[in-house]
């Protein structure tokens, strides 16, 4: 009897917070998503069309790039949106850099892996450098290069693939 | 009962089924042999030739036929169908002897050896025998004169020398000697009948030939002294055999040996490529290799370090690029200029490259593209080009420098500079205008070889080491690369230099490669001084490397304010920063 008392009452309290929905609370939505790594953004963009449109806003990214990071030197934000933003960033090159430096790759509680460490000066501007080379590779050289290649310029992508170390 | 015995022995061994020869051998030897010394009168019955005194010679040679021919088979190579003539088969013993050498030339020459270094056999020196005067006494006949003239090749010529260490196979097997033999020249010369003292100087180098890869660099050194010493025909044959030994190869030794192969064979049979498919191609290839292998982003990453730093403070900066190709490495600098604290300088760049075969303005294009990217990340641009043959064409006037408190200099050249050692006096005018533009840096990037020395032979083998090298590295490269016709491209890349290197002379061997010490002393007694690559340069191509070449086998070292990046323990490009020399 008393057991079957307290099972009801757990059922109002889930109703009563089933209610709260996230989607109202943007603000908090971001919050959550800012802390998740670039695997969690992909699946959380699967979610709603709502979901989907929050993650691709580059601020999600950029903070993902540089969040370990103290005062980002001035323009490199515009510079970043020019040349393609901070997803197109992390993805081409923020990404492999972390991966290929191992930059203290930590499991959190669900595997994820989520690197913890601080970026240095040199790990950002080589990071740029390389986002900047890709840029000109891709986009203004793309199809002067054998005239009609299918594949894209490969100089970054050889940071797609995972590297027998 | 005793000459029953010796006939069923031999009889199955001619016939090619393995009865355990070897059993029946060593009772055979316990007998005495025929006290007389002509012709074994039972052989003389079935209608061989043979000498009693020669048959345990002869004996043992079947059995090594035998080995040899067993293990051909399971290989299935098709040695046995080479048109070889075979004169005389009632000569036993000449007739094992050709067939044995004429198998001793399939790969499986070093698996008998070992067998028979091995085994523990009696070996007499004259296992295989290609005694000097025998071929001699053979080599104006007809007969034993195989398509290839084999017997040049240096494996026999090491064999019949060095038996002793065929049993010690404790020698390491070290692929890439670079000191000749001169037992091959030795050998080389006998046969050839022309003794060439000079030679006879070069350190000898006893190796252990177990392997087709160290026969295959044998012969290509061999094949080069031949051309050295003006012998064609020696030097066909060998190139032939080389290009037969290059295919039993896999990877980047197969690689290496086929360039060497077809750039011999060009300056041995004098066709040289259209000058004009030289050019037209060179800035796509040179893209391949900027893409696959980390040579070149090294160079510029840590080019562009220098001049980064010489440029603190300007607010008006001018590169000049002696190779600007397709211009990779401008936008990494651009941005790294934009984002420095106080804003990006204006920023002029004059771009200096061949003239294309089809009149194309390909310049102007890249520099197009460079001013689209500068106006993205907000850099004010300015550019120029120039198309010359040579730069010993050019001057510092044609380039409108601005003087120095207008602007801040910066002269650049990639893989440039050693081209202008093809034309007497090139490099020290060039080097003269360098100095007239007043350059605040200049910073030079040269292959780590001496690839210009005068004699054909040495730069033979310095050519040798270093592309060996070179794909070696390019092989670690290939695992990660999505794209294999990158890795190709880039081989043709360096096939093209390795053919410079090798098949021309004169004016048109561009590929003057010279070391870092050269250059050194190059830029010192042509004023300039030394500007040290810093830290950062030296971080940042460390970085760069652990990112792009999974950090295996790649090595940056710093030399004396210089940075050096390798493969292993062998460095290959070198990056170096001058400045002019203060004026006392």
């Amino acid at each position: 009897m008393a057991h079957e008392l307290q099972q009801n009452e757990r059922r109002e309290e889930i109703e009563k917070r089933a209610k709260f929905c996230i989607n109202d609370n943007m603000d908090l939505l971001i919050e959550i998503l800012k802390r998740l790594d670039d695997r969690s953004l992909g699946v959380a963009a699967c979610v709603c069309r709502l979901w989907c449109a929050l993650t691709r806003n580059d601020s999600l990214w950029e903070h993902l790039c540089f969040r370990h990071l103290s005062p980002q030197p001035g323009g490199v934000r515009t510079m970043v949106a020019a040349l393609g933003g901070y997803r197109r960033l992390y993805m081409v090159c923020v990404k492999p850099v972390m991966t290929r430096l191992r930059l203290g790759k930590v499991r959190w509680g669900s595997g994820s892996e989520v690197e913890r460490r601080v970026w240095s000066r040199h790990e950002v501007e080589l990071s740029l450098s390389l986002f900047c080379v890709d840029y000109y590779e891709s986009v203004l050289l793309g199809g002067g290069r054998l005239g009609g290649e299918t594949s894209p310029p490969s100089s970054l992508m050889i940071l797609c693939k995972a590297v027998n170390v | 009962m005793k000459r029953d015995r010796d006939r069923g022995k031999v009889e199955a061994a001619v016939s090619g089924s393995a009865t355990a020869p070897s059993a029946a051998k060593t009772k055979m030897w316990a007998e005495p042999p025929q006290p007389d010394a002509g012709m074994d009168e039972l052989f003389a019955v079935l209608g061989y030739k043979v000498k009693s005194s020669d048959m345990a010679d002869v004996a043992e040679k079947l059995e090594q036929l035998e080995m040899a021919m067993g293990t051909t088979m399971e290989e299935g190579a098709a040695v046995l169908s080479t048109d070889t003539v075979h004169f005389n088969p009632s000569d036993l013993p000449g007739w094992v002897e050709s067939m044995l050498s004429e198998l001793s030339n399939s790969y499986n020459f070093a698996m008998i050896q070992s067998q028979i270094g091995i085994s523990g056999e009696s070996s007499s020196s004259n296992q295989i025998s290609f005694s000097n005067d025998r071929q001699a006494v053979q080599q104006d006949g007809a007969k034993f004169i195989y398509d290839d003239d084999l017997r040049a090749i240096p494996g026999g010529a090491i064999f019949s020398n060095k038996q002793k260490d065929v049993v010690d196979s404790e020698n390491e097997n070290k692929r890439m000697k670079s000191s000749t033999g001169s037992e091959f020249t030795e050998k080389g010369s006998s046969l050839a009948g022309a003794a060439d003292a000079a030679t006879a100087a070069r350190p000898m180098v006893l190796v252990d030939s177990q392997e087709t890869g160290v026969r295959l660099v044998h012969t290509l050194m061999a094949c080069a002294e031949a051309v050295q010493q003006e012998n064609m025909k020696l030097a066909d044959a060998l190139v032939k055999h080389v290009g037969r030994l290059a295919v039993s190869q896999v990877g980047a030794m197969r690689k290496v040996a086929t360039y060497f192969a077809e750039a011999l064979a060009r300056k041995i049979y004098k066709i040289y490529p259209q000058d004009s498919l030289e050019t037209s191609y060179s800035d796509v290839l040179q893209m391949h290799f900027y893409d696959t292998a980390p040579y070149l982003k090294f160079a510029h990453f840590t080019a562009n370090q220098a001049i980064l730093e010489s440029f603190a403070g300007a607010t008006r900066v001018h590169v000049i690029d002696f190779g600007l190709n397709q211009g990779m490495q401008w936008p990494a600098l651009m941005q790294a200029l934009a984002l420095r604290p106080g804003g990006p300088p204006t920023f002029r760049l004059t771009g200096i490259g061949p003239p294309q075969p089809d009149n194309t303005d390909a310049l102007q294009e890249v520099g197009w593209k460079l001013a689209q990217l500068a106006e993205s990340i907000g850099v004010e641009f300015e550019f120029r080009g120039f198309v010359a043959n040579s730069l010993a064409d050019l001057d510092a006037n044609m380039l409108d420098i601005r003087p120095s408190n207008v602007e801040t200099v910066a002269v650049n050249s990639v893989f440039e500079m050693h081209r202008l050692l093809a034309r007497p006096g090139a490099v020290d005018k060039v080097l003269n205008s360098i100095k007239a533009m007043n350059p605040k840096i200049v910073t030079i990037v040269e292959q780590e070889a001496n690839h210009n020395g005068n004699v054909f032979l040495d730069r033979f083998n310095e050519a040798l080491h270093y592309y060996s090298t070179m794909f070696d590295s390019l092989e670690s490269c290939g695992l990660s690369q999505p794209n294999s016709q990158d890795i190709v491209m880039t081989e043709v890349y360096l096939g093209r230099q390795i053919c410079n290197v090798v098949a021309y002379e004169g004016a048109e061997r561009v590929e003057r490669h010279e070391t870092l010490a050269q250059w050194r002393g190059r830029m010192k007694s042509a004023g300039f001084e030394p500007e040290h690559l810093g830290s950062n340069a030296f971080k940042q191509a460390s970085m760069l490397l652990a990112v792009f070449a999974g950090g295996d086998g790649y090595r940056v070292e710093e030399n004396d304010g210089c940075l050096m990046l390798g493969w292993h323990t062998r460095s290959l490009i070198a990056t170096s920063a001058w400045r002019l020399r203060a004026a006392v």
